[in-house]
């Protein structure tokens, strides 16, 4: 059995249109506009580039637009990849396959006011919040966007500029803002976030640093490095009957490791219960976490989904 | 809506085969990962699975469909365990959330492993129960793995196809 599973929502390219300084947007949509996974506004998908990259992109839609997910990209021509391949080689059509939603805002019910700080492209996903906001009428807000000086997204933001929710700031002619003025007192009913340069971001953390943790958001461009059990130790794997050896990663799951791998292990629960992924093992001192295994199978057998290691080398009968 | 609908009255007439449930809501999608989508009826196919559904044999874009499994054409889910979810855990989930096909009322699914039971006028047999999975945490980003242990549900094999519709009976075969 070669086949694995389905593990990213199976997406086409419905549209592809110039937003300006040097950026376009995607809209991806199900191949029949079944509605979408649900998002929060400004949440992340993961990209599942034709070439192999894997990239990260904010959506910039409202989460009610649930047929799409609209992205804004820029192409960055000394950057890593990603924008260069979706601006130069994806074309409407093209099948893409993305990850679940994750994160994003969303401003609770005691929240009367929101402030966001966008840099540049940085105002991806404050437009899908924006928009949110302006629909349902949740809180009142204001975006300040601090550009050079052209306006990405200018037909997207255009009609929130007019009535004065956006307000632009063109640092060619006027500087750069004083974010303390933008951003205002601080209080338990206002929330503020700011995406954009790391710089601007350093400066927004000193300013919002008296301001309850709670109401302050970062997005940064590139994503945070993902946070770690910080016990978990990389370990490896040694597949007895062909010789291989399989690095896991520190918080990885063995199961994961090995279907990276390309070793075919038959899943369904991933919680340590339904016993699909059950191995032997040889060598080693495993730890197991499944719930199903007796002491005396424990000494025989582990679950690839939940088990870790205690020691620098696991042998599997494999 | 789970308040308003349990107790509607169907688990009311129990036969001397001791239950008779009634069809409370109808869910399928056509890919992983996607909505699941409500319907008043839904088409079962003898020996395939549901028309338009992820798992429909023939046509498998599921989150497990690279181990196809025959006893798997449709799956049902007690009305009682979201209640149950509701009242024991706090975790408030929708009957298109769990993402099996039919959610019933008044039915045992867990005592129906490898029998026969007519489900509206279309005939299913139990092959073994669901488990529950991590998958549907992630894609709910509700914590509902543990509590739903021993019940998540019963997968069935399809022997004779029809409509079902909610508001349609359950009853056993043998």
């Amino acid at each position: 059995m070669t086949a694995r599973p389905i593990t990213t929502v199976k997406t086409i390219v419905t549209g592809i249109e110039e937003a300006g300084a040097g950026t376009k947007l995607f809209t991806l949509a199900d191949p029949d506009q079944w509605e979408l996974p649900p998002f929060k506004p400004g949440a992340h998908i993961d990209l599942h580039l034709p070439n192999g990259l894997v990239r990260t992109y904010s959506l910039c839609n409202e989460p009610a637009d649930n047929a799409r997910y609209v992205i804004a990209v820029k192409r960055e021509a000394e950057g890593r990849g990603g924008s260069r391949a979706l601006h130069d080689d994806v074309r409407v059509g093209e099948v893409i396959g993305v990850s679940l939603p994750r994160g994003g805002l969303e401003a609770g019910a005691d929240i009367a006011r929101c402030v966001f700080v966008a840099g540049g492209i940085g105002v991806t996903p404050f437009l899908s919040m924006a928009l949110h906001l302006a629909r349902t009428k949740q809180a009142d807000f204001k975006l300040h966007l601090i550009v050079r000086e052209e306006v990405p997204l200018a037909a997207q933001l255009g009609p929130l500029i007019k009535e004065g929710r956006v307000v632009v700031h063109r640092t060619s002619r006027t500087g750069r803002p004083d974010l303390a003025a933008l951003v205002g007192e601080g209080g338990s009913a206002t929330m503020v976030a700011c995406c954009g340069p790391e710089g601007m971001i350093d400066d927004f953390e000193r300013v919002t640093a008296a301001w309850p943790a709670a109401n302050v958001h970062i997005e940064r461009f590139i994503a945070a490095a993902p946070v770690l059990d910080p016990d978990a130790q990389p370990f490896t794997l040694s597949l007895s009957r062909t010789g291989t050896e399989i690095q896991v990663r520190a918080g990885q799951t063995m199961l994961a490791a090995l279907q990276e791998g390309g070793i075919d292990i038959a899943t369904s629960c991933c919680g340590g219960i339904c016993g699909a992924c059950k191995v032997g093992w040889l060598e080693g001192k495993p730890v197991h976490r499944d719930r199903i295994l007796s002491p005396y199978e424990r000494e025989r057998y582990l679950m690839a989904c939940v088990a870790g290691s205690d020691a620098d080398r696991l042998v599997l009968d494999l | 809506m789970l308040d308003t609908t349990i107790g509607a009255g169907s688990a009311q007439g129990a036969t001397q085969l001791g239950w008779t449930g009634v069809v409370r809501f109808l869910h399928f999608t056509p890919r992983a990962f996607l909505p699941m989508r409500a319907a008043e009826a839904i088409a079962l196919v003898a020996g395939r699975g549901i028309e338009g559904d992820r798992y429909m044999i023939g046509n498998e874009e599921g989150f497990y469909s690279h181990k196809p499994e025959e006893g798997r054409q449709v799956t049902l889910f007690e009305l009682e365990t979201l209640v149950a979810l509701k009242r024991d855990a706090g975790i408030e989930l929708g009957p298109e959330e769990h993402r099996r096909n039919v959610t019933v009322e008044g039915v045992p699914l867990n005592h129906l492993v490898g029998r026969r039971f007519w489900l509206g006028e279309t005939l299913l047999e139990a092959t073994r129960l669901s488990v529950p999975c991590r998958h549907i945490e992630e894609i709910t980003g509700k914590a509902i793995f543990d509590p739903l242990i021993n019940r998540s549900g019963l997968n069935c094999r399809i022997l004779q196809g029809g409509i079902v519709r909610v508001g349609d009976t359950v009853r056993n075969a043998a």
